[in-house]
C-alpha cells in the first residue's frame, strides 16, 4: 500500500495510462541491482530513485577521480577520492529517502556475483567491461532475472533487454574477447542510455509497453540516429542454450 | 548483385567518408572483400590476416544480426548490410 505521501510524489506517473497506484505499488516492491555507479550507473540509479523503486543494491570498488566527473554525474567535485558507492548512496537517499539504498564496495568476480544478486529481482548493467558483463549475463541466466544491458563508447550507445530463457542473450551474439582500452566518452552517451535501461526497468517492473528483448538499439549521437537489430536466442550458445543446459 | 554496406562513423575515415558503399556480391563474405578492394585500408579495421571477422565486428543484413558464420550469410539485389563495431564503455 502507498501512503499519502507516496501517492503525491509519484501522482505524475501514476496518472499514466496504464501505470496507476498497482504500478506505483509494484515499483516499491520491487529490488533492483545495479552493476556500476559511473556514467550508466549514475542516470539509472537517479532515476529509479526518483521513481520510487523499493529497493536498490549499487555495487562498484572504484573511488571518485576528477576525470570521472564529465560523464559520472552522481559524483561531484567534492566527491573526489570518496568511494563512488558512498558518493552515489549520499545523493540518492538526499533525492527520495523512501528508497532503501544499498551501497556494496566490491569488485564483481566469478566468485561473488551470484551472492551479489541473490534476492534481486532484476539488474542492471552498468559496467565498463565485457568481461564483467558476462559475468552478469551468465548468473542473470542460471538465476533466471532479466538482465537491462547498456554500453557506450564517444557519442554512441547500445541497449537490449534480456528475458532468460525467452529471449537472445549476451552471448548469443559473443564472438569472442575485444581489445580492452581508455575508451571515449561523452557525459551525454551514458545519459541517453542509462535512461533507455532504466525506462526498460520500469516498463519492466510495472508490465507495461514493448521491451528492448531480440533487440540491439543502436543509438548514434552525432547523426542522431536510433537503429533498431533484430537479434535472435543462438542455439549453441554457451550461456543459455542447449551446451548451457546439458551441463545442469 | 547490389547491396548496400551501412558503415560506423567510425569506420567514414576509411571509405573518403562515405557512409554507404555499394558493392556487388552473393554472400556477406562476397562483399566484404568488394568493399576491402574498393578500400583496401579498411581490411585490418574488419578482417584478421586469416581473413575471419574480428571479434569486435557485428554484421547483420536488413536489420537481422547474420551471426553466427556471417562471411557464409547469402545476400540478394538491394539486401542492406550494417557494420557496426562492438563498444564495451559504460
Amino acid at each position: 500500500m502507498l501512503t499519502r505521501d507516496e501517492q503525491e510524489r509519484y501522482d505524475r506517473q501514476i496518472i499514466i495510462r496504464g501505470f496507476g497506484l498497482g504500478g506505483q505499488d509494484k515499483l516499491k516492491k520491487a529490488r533492483v541491482f545495479i552493476a556500476g555507479a559511473g556514467g550508466l550507473g549514475s542516470p539509472v540509479a537517479t532515476y529509479l530513485t526518483a521513481a520510487g523503486v523499493g529497493v536498490i543494491r549499487i555495487v562498484d570498488h572504484d573511488s571518485v577521480e576528477l576525470s570521472n566527473l564529465n560523464r559520472q554525474v552522481l559524483h561531484w567535485e567534492g566527491d573526489i577520492g570518496k568511494r563512488k558507492v558512498n558518493s552515489a548512496t549520499e545523493k540518492l537517499r538526499k533525492l527520495n529517502r523512501e528508497v532503501k539504498i544499498e551501497a556494496i564496495e566490491e569488485m564483481i568476480t566469478e566468485a561473488n556475483v551470484s551472492q551479489l544478486v541473490a534476492g534481486f529481482d532484476l539488474i542492471v548493467d552498468a559496467m565498463d567491461n565485457m568481461p564483467t558483463r558476462y559475468l552478469l549475463n551468465k548468473v542473470a541466466i542460471e538465476k533466471t532475472i532479466p538482465l537491462f544491458h547498456g554500453v557506450v563508447h564517444g557519442f554512441e550507445g547500445r541497449a537490449m533487454t534480456i528475458i532468460p530463457g525467452e529471449t537472445a542473450c549476451l552471448w548469443c551474439v559473443y564472438r569472442g574477447a575485444i581489445p580492452e582500452e581508455k575508451f571515449p566518452v561523452i557525459g551525454v552517451t551514458p545519459a541517453v542510455i542509462g535512461c533507455i535501461q532504466a525506462t526498460e526497468v520500469i516498463k519492466y517492473i510495472v508490465g507495461i509497453g514493448q521491451l528492448l528483448t531480440n533487440k540491439l538499439l543502436i543509438y548514434d549521437g552525432l547523426n542522431m540516429k536510433f537503429t533498431e537489430f533484430r537479434l535472435k536466442k543462438n542455439p549453441n550458445c554457451q550461456h543459455c542454450g542447449e551446451p548451457a543446459r546439458s551441463k545442469k | 548483385m547490389s547491396v548496400r554496406i551501412n558503415l560506423p562513423p567510425t569506420l567514414h575515415s576509411f571509405t573518403n567518408n562515405q557512409a554507404v558503399v555499394e558493392v556487388n556480391g552473393s554472400t556477406v563474405g562476397e562483399c566484404l572483400n568488394e568493399l576491402v578492394r574498393q578500400f583496401p585500408r579498411i581490411k585490418p579495421m574488419l578482417l584478421d590476416k586469416k581473413g575471419r571477422l574480428l571479434n569486435y565486428v557485428d554484421i547483420y543484413v536488413n536489420y537481422e544480426s547474420a551471426y553466427p558464420e556471417e562471411l557464409a550469410k547469402p545476400v540478394k539485389d538491394g539486401d542492406e548490410l550494417y557494420i557496426t563495431l562492438i563498444i564495451a564503455g559504460g
